[in-house]
């Protein structure tokens, strides 16, 4: 019988083969599954650290490549303003390869990089023209031009350039140490689904493409809300196409518990307004890290601004004068002072029609998008359940209120000076974006177009939107004597 | 000990290995899919009218992220921007559903409708203001076609597929595997087939020379007679508006009171019954649960009081008001009459709604209840002749008026019937307290409404010309008393 089948091999040597077969594929199984399952953010144990650096969970939604990010200003060059991601105000500290606000995480195979919430809540700030900008965390990203990125975005993302043939070899240059399999597989499929990702979630932001520039330091919170779900901007009444207002400062989270959150007020629960900012960094309910989140909560609720008098001085005697000035005027809606924000009326809501400021940031937050606002989260413990359409800006305590210039809640008033004039009399023009300090007015220089080959935004108050009017009468102190305006501003700088 | 049968071992291994996989996926299928979990329970019987389940997830019930992503998806199928909102539902902030929503789990988590969707109103007192919920009120701003047509349209669209779905589905929810699974390969396809089956069913409300039924208005006997006794389409088309629900005690079926518009039903408890098995779009899945259900909603909106007027009120003019009222008004709105059929002839009101039912269609329906094993008095076995002089508790909340809400308000009610308003916005809830009435003019009424054109078929506004040629005088003083019912 066996010389029937002589060509088949004696079948202990048939086991073995097959065997080492099994073992291999078993050993290029785990590889692949050790390589592509990886899901694993980097971590930083310092607090400030984790809110500048650290991940919120969004990189897993539509996190870009790091080796992608970091050649897209120059495969995109022409699209940028000025030279890389600078350009429209990301901070890079000096060593690091990313910039303020983004975090890396390994996932799918390789690094994905997005941002997280320090991104809209850090700046640089200069205490002299000489001096070196000095990073504050918490405060409102003044230099950050976030339509222009996302413009810069969509438009790489729709350039003829954008293809593996043009991006691998850059990644390459840049000196990635690509595989074989990065190379032609990983990379190539990548960038297509980069441009998927974003072109889909431009295509819901798209009504960018309709508003007025934003300019550094702002952002259309609630119209960029509306996207999250889907409403059709085309069919959204006019009006409420015109929210852009200015990134807040996000100290003393603890001491605003119950307020009356965000610039009209209309949430009054911080981990509730806090895990709506983040649905910006990518963070949505599936994705969420809710313990990463949880500790940057736990570092703002008593992060401090920084003491205005560590970098200037302070005339003690009209401060003191000031502060009685302030109380008489500022106390009831601003609080006792800058760390005790008792008063009758702090973190409520004062009417429009009193407050008289520009009314399309309210517009924007309408009666459906906060009916809507109740779905997020639902079916878990973190249901939104605290949105209400209002019907007037919140008075803020004013923690830091040196950094929170430019001023009211579009920021259509450069210094605390300007404020303090009657609403005729404030500049209807002036530049932002410039991170050098007037320790006089309160506020950032706003008068200098471009130095040094940056070029500054031009901010036009007569632009729909960008009204400078309101916060502006007797009871606002705009029709102070000088000598008490100017006692109030060396009070205020204790904030 | 000897085998049960003469297998090899490798059978028996292999047959027991698929009988635990048999079992296992048995269990899961249950779990997933059929499991009946409790209904939420509310402290409060506002809160239960308003989100408590009746019973209809089990036939008529969406998925719930299904739900949850519609709007999303297709926000081109909506009337307007703003999700569900769009559709005027009532809808109180930080709630995940709007007010008439129930979300109950069976295996997977479904939402379906109650009473408050059509009954619950809002209103405001100027345009800057968050409505003030009315429950048991009528919705007046409530478009339910769109809503009808909004889920036959998703499901008819080649969007509507997991690949498209999912997506959506997971940028809100956190599923597990054998969810995604199940929604992915089963939910959304057996969703979608079954929405579709509604569309012959629903063809008369995609007809161009049927007026919109517009906010605050439905077919009401059409849909009984498409869905219930399954008739085919025929000519009628009579939209009524959305009743209030409240006070129903006061109907006395023993003093020969009718409800609905037309009187086609006997009792409220027959009422109640009816809508709610419209809800359910099948027999109750759990009959004794269902009665109860009823019993609890008759005794419910049986004593829940029509909400009291919430602005200033001219005690003396109401009083002056009061006298002009029994003189004109309380023969049948204030009498034995009240809540009883007047003929069409003595009213004069548009016809159509009339036309909508009949006869045989009761006969039928009741027999479909019957066969249930339900017992109720039921749909009157007759045709309709004429419509229900009202109980007038809470009438400065039931704007539009007359039965087909053809008249905007109190006012316009007592102008003659050729000048009453030809063309009007309803559905929009800012409170007209000079005229009585909704605010149906201006742009903002344009906006939030829906257009409502007197000349179309079944809008009319004619007929009830009482009191119409009253003084100036009677008239104000009439509708100042009529604030305080």
């Amino acid at each position: 019988m066996d010389s029937l089948k002589p060509s088949i091999p004696s079948c202990s040597r048939c086991k073995l083969i097959l065997l080492i077969l099994l073992l291999m594929l078993l050993l290029i199984g785990a590889y692949f599954y050790i390589r592509f399952d990886t899901d694993r953010p980097v971590t930083y144990t310092d607090p400030v650290e984790h809110f500048k650096y650290g991940s919120t969970g969004g990189e897993r939604n539509l996190g870009f490549p790091y080796w992608i990010w970091r050649v897209l200003p120059d495969v995109c060059a022409d699209h940028l303003p000025g030279k890389g991601f600078a350009s429209v105000g990301l901070i890079y500290e000096p060593d690091k390869d990313l910039p303020v606000g983004m975090s890396k995480r390994r996932q799918m195979g390789m690094d994905r990089v997005f941002f997280n919430c320090s991104v809209c809540h850090s700046a640089t700030v200069r205490v002299k023209p000489d001096a070196a900008p000095m990073l504050v965390v918490g405060m409102g990203a003044n230099q950050l031009d976030f339509m222009a990125f996302e413009k810069f975005m969509y438009q790489c993302m729709a350039d003829r350039r954008f293809t593996p043939n043009q991006v691998i070899p850059r990644i390459q240059a840049a000196g990635a140490d690509l595989d074989l399999l990065d190379r032609y597989v990983v990379y190539p499929v990548a960038v297509h689904l980069m441009r998927d990702g974003v072109f889909g979630l431009m295509g819901r932001l798209r009504f960018i493409h309709q508003q007025p520039a934003w300019g550094p330091g702002r952002v259309d919170t609630f119209n960029s809300a509306k996207a999250l779900f889907n409403f059709p901007i085309e069919r959204l009444p006019k009006e409420e196409l015109f929210g852009a207002a200015d990134f807040p400062t996000i100290w003393n989270q603890s001491k605003k518990q119950g307020m009356q959150l965000h610039w009209d007020g209309n949430n009054d629960k911080v981990e509730e307004r806090n895990l709506n900012a983040a649905f910006g960094t990518g963070a949505t309910p599936r994705l969420i890290d809710h313990a990463a989140v949880a500790r940057i909560q736990a570092w703002d609720a008593t992060a401090t601004p920084p003491a205005f008098a560590r970098y200037f001085t302070v005339d003690q005697a009209l401060a003191a004068q000031g502060a009685s000035v302030y109380q008489e005027y500022c106390a009831n809606c601003h609080g006792a002072s800058g760390t005790d924000f008792s008063g009758a009326q702090v973190g409520k809501v004062t009417p429009l029609a009193q407050i008289g400021t520009d009314p399309y940031r309210l517009y924007s937050f309408s009666p459906a998008l906060a009916l809507n606002l109740g779905t997020p989260y639902a079916n878990t413990a973190y249901h939104f359940q605290h949105f209400r359409k209002t019907w007037g800006y919140a008075n803020a305590p004013l923690d830091g209120v040196w950094l929170r210039a430019p001023y009211l809640h579009n920021g259509s008033v450069p210094t605390l000076w300007d404020l303090l004039q009657p609403a005729d009399k404030r500049p209807p023009k002036f530049y932002r974006g410039d991170d050098l300090y007037d320790p006089r007015h309160l506020g950032f220089v706003s008068t200098v177009a471009a130095e040094r080959g940056k070029r500054y935004f031009e901010y036009d108050t007569r632009v729909t939107g960008n009204s400078n009017a309101g916060h502006s009468g007797r009871v606002y102190g705009t029709e102070l004597p000088e000598a008490e305006k100017w006692a109030l501003i060396e009070y205020m700088k204790s904030f | 000990m000897k085998s049960l049968c003469n297998c090899p071992r490798w059978l028996i291994a292999a047959a027991g290995v698929f009988l635990l996989s048999a079992l296992v996926l048995a269990y899961v299928g249950w779990d997933r899919f059929l499991r009946e979990y409790p209904a939420q329970t509310f402290a409060n019987a506002d809160e239960r009218f308003k989100y408590g389940s009746i019973g209809a997830e089990f036939d008529a019930g969406i998925p719930y992220w299904i739900f949850y992503v519609l709007p999303r998806v297709f926000p081109d199928k909506l009337p307007g921007p703003g999700g569900y909102a769009a559709l005027g539902v009532t809808w109180e902030p930080g709630h995940e559903l709007p007010i008439g929503f129930s979300k109950r789990k069976i295996g997977f988590e479904r939402v379906a409708n109650n009473c408050a969707s059509c009954h619950a109103a809002s209103y405001r007192s100027q345009p800057d203001e968050n409505p003030t919920i009315v429950p048991t009120g009528p919705n007046h701003t409530l478009d339910l076609e769109a809503f009808f047509r909004l889920l036959v349209d998703c499901a008819k669209d080649p969007r509507f597929n997991a690949d498209t779905l999912m997506p959506e589905i997971n940028l809100a929810a956190k599923l597990d595997w054998i969810d995604r699974a199940a929604y992915r390969y089963l939910i959304i396809p057996i969703t979608k087939k079954r929405l579709l089956e509604r569309e012959q069913q629903f063809k008369w409300i995609y007809r161009h020379d049927f007026p919109e039924w517009g906010k605050g208005r439905d077919d009401a006997m059409n849909l009984t007679k498409y869905f219930m006794i399954r008739w085919p389409m025929d000519n009628s088309i009579g939209p009524t508006d959305m009743p209030s629900v409240w006070n129903l005690r006061k109907y006395r079926h023993d003093k020969g009171n009718r409800m609905n518009w037309a009187g086609d039903s006997h009792d409220a408890r027959s009422v109640i019954m009816d809508s709610a098995l419209g809800l359910l779009g099948a027999k109750p899945h759990d009959q004794r649960d269902f009665l109860n259900q009823i019993d609890w909603l008759l005794d419910y909106l049986g004593n829940k009081p029509a909400p009291k007027y919430p602005f200033a009120i001219d005690a003396a003019r109401a009083t002056a008001g009061k006298q002009v009222f029994d003189a004109q008004c309380a023969a049948c709105h204030a009498s034995e009459r009240t809540g009883s059929v007047v003929p069409l002839a003595e009213i004069g009101t548009d016809a159509e709604r009339i036309a909508t039912w009949n006869e045989k269609a009761a006969k039928e329906a009741n027999k479909v209840v019957k066969d249930m094993g339900i017992e109720r008095l039921g749909l009157v076995e007759a045709t309709p002749s004429g419509y229900v002089a009202q109980f007038l508790d809470g009438i400065w909340l039931r704007a539009p008026y007359l039965h087909n809400g053809s008249v905007p308000t109190l006012r316009d009610l007592l102008t003659p019937p050729e000048e009453r308003p030809k063309l009007f916005y309803r559905g929009y809830d800012v409170y007209d307290p000079a005229k009585v009435g909704f605010v149906t003019e201006g742009k903002l009424a344009e906006r939030d409404g829906t257009r409502f054109d007197t000349q179309a078929r079944s809008n009319s506004a004619t007929g009830h010309d009482f009191g119409t040629r009253l003084p100036e005088a009677d008239k104000s003083a009439l509708i100042e008393y009529l604030k305080t019912l």
